[in-house]
């Protein structure tokens, strides 16, 4: 269940960064002063869209898989929590590699991607927790 | 889930998801709309103007440092205000290198192209660096998050900055520049720009700020590729 809940908390932040790649908001409210240089940088582009625009996608899936795996006939099935451990190892893997871009390559930090990153990881430890617990 | 099997614990819980969907949906709506978005308004078939690179310094210096920034970007006001200073005293000042602004508006900052025209029509009245220091050091008092009438905020920093009101308001009024401003977003682009600040220094282009230390390092390097080792010698430090 707090998985979903984080996925849907991470979903509002991915739409936030999506909704500045989109004009739609002047400047990124942004304490530690580098979320705009990133979200600027030719980084914040992957396969020709807005990386925010894949972690929408990335938190819908999340998300739907998550809830799905709370209803009654799913709670079972070990195969859902599986896809959750699938689904938060990938945004892991994807999360560091953009956290390496911000400390090693743009040298900056956008506060929402680090929080968007714990997030994920909290999903993981906790996708991962719920597989062991269902075998 | 073990808790899953509660039927009314899982209402519970969907009516949770609701709650927090509404807040979130609800946060995002009132960003948008404090924000002003909706993004800049500037004509798409606004005409392609001269890109104007405004100077600092003498035009014979031995290395050019040209700079690429966004007025409403806070990279670029973290430069102008930390760096810049630097730059001028110990490198524009001593003769070592002269600075090429060009102004390169980024889409999401809505308030922008109200400071751009500020600026060129401060350039007008021969005082472009004074309007660029002030847009930078002022910058949240009026961004796109600040206010939806930039243009208020940029004749009363005319008036402040002596500059005639009138001509000023005329100029700014009239937004003549913008062919021009738009012209020089053209012109980064062309040069491969994809950031801002960036900076081209001895025929390379470097993304995002730099500090004075590296700036420094780089003008050396090109006095030395140059053959003028000794200028940076009784240079600046």
């Amino acid at each position: 269940m707090l998985i979903a809940v984080l996925a849907l908390v991470g979903l509002f932040v991915a739409v936030y960064l999506w909704m500045f790649k989109l004009g739609l908001i002047g400047s990124l409210s942004c304490k530690i002063g580098g979320c705009d240089k990133v979200n600027t940088s030719p980084w914040a582009m992957f396969l020709g869209q807005p990386v925010a625009f894949w972690g929408v996608l990335y938190y819908v899936g999340t998300f739907a898989a998550a809830y799905a795996a709370t209803l009654e006939r799913f709670a079972a099935d070990r195969r859902a929590a599986l896809l959750l451990v699938g689904l938060t190892g990938w945004g892991v893997l994807f999360s560091g590699y953009l956290t390496y871009l911000e400390a090693a390559v743009i040298h900056a930090w956008c506060q929402w991607c680090v929080v968007s990153a714990i997030i994920i990881c909290i999903m993981f430890v906790l996708a991962v927790w719920e597989w062991r617990r269902a075998e | 889930m073990a808790n899953s099997k509660k039927p009314a614990l899982q209402k519970q819980f969907t009516v949770l998801l609701v709650v927090i969907a509404v807040i979130g949906a609800a946060a995002l709506g009132w960003v948008a709309t404090r924000s002003g978005g909706g993004g800049v308004a500037v004509d798409p078939n606004l005409p392609l103007g001269t890109a104007q690179a405004f100077r600092l310094g003498n035009p014979d210096a031995p290395v050019k440092i040209v700079e690429f920034a966004d007025f409403e970007c806070p990279a670029c006001g973290q430069f102008a205000m930390l760096t810049k200073p630097d730059v001028h005293e110990r490198l524009v000042k001593t003769g070592l290198a002269s600075v090429e602004f060009y102004v390169f508006p980024l889409p999401m900052h809505a308030n922008t192209w109200s400071a751009s025209n500020a600026a060129y029509c401060a350039n007008e009245q021969g005082k472009f660096w004074e309007m660029h220091d002030r847009l930078f050091y002022t910058m949240d008092l009026w961004n796109t998050q600040a206010t939806k009438n930039p243009d208020k905020k940029m004749k009363q920093y005319a008036a402040e900055l002596g500059l005639d009101a009138s001509k000023f308001d005329e100029c700014l009024d009239s937004q003549r520049h913008y062919p021009n401003i738009k012209a020089s977003g053209a012109e980064a682009e062309r040069q491969g720009i994809g950031e801002t600040p960036s900076f081209i220094i001895g025929g390379k282009k470097y993304a995002g700020s730099l500090p004075y230390d590296e700036i420094k390092r780089l003008v050396d390097e090109e006095l030395v590729r140059l053959g003028k080792a000794d200028t940076a010698k009784k240079g600046a430090k």
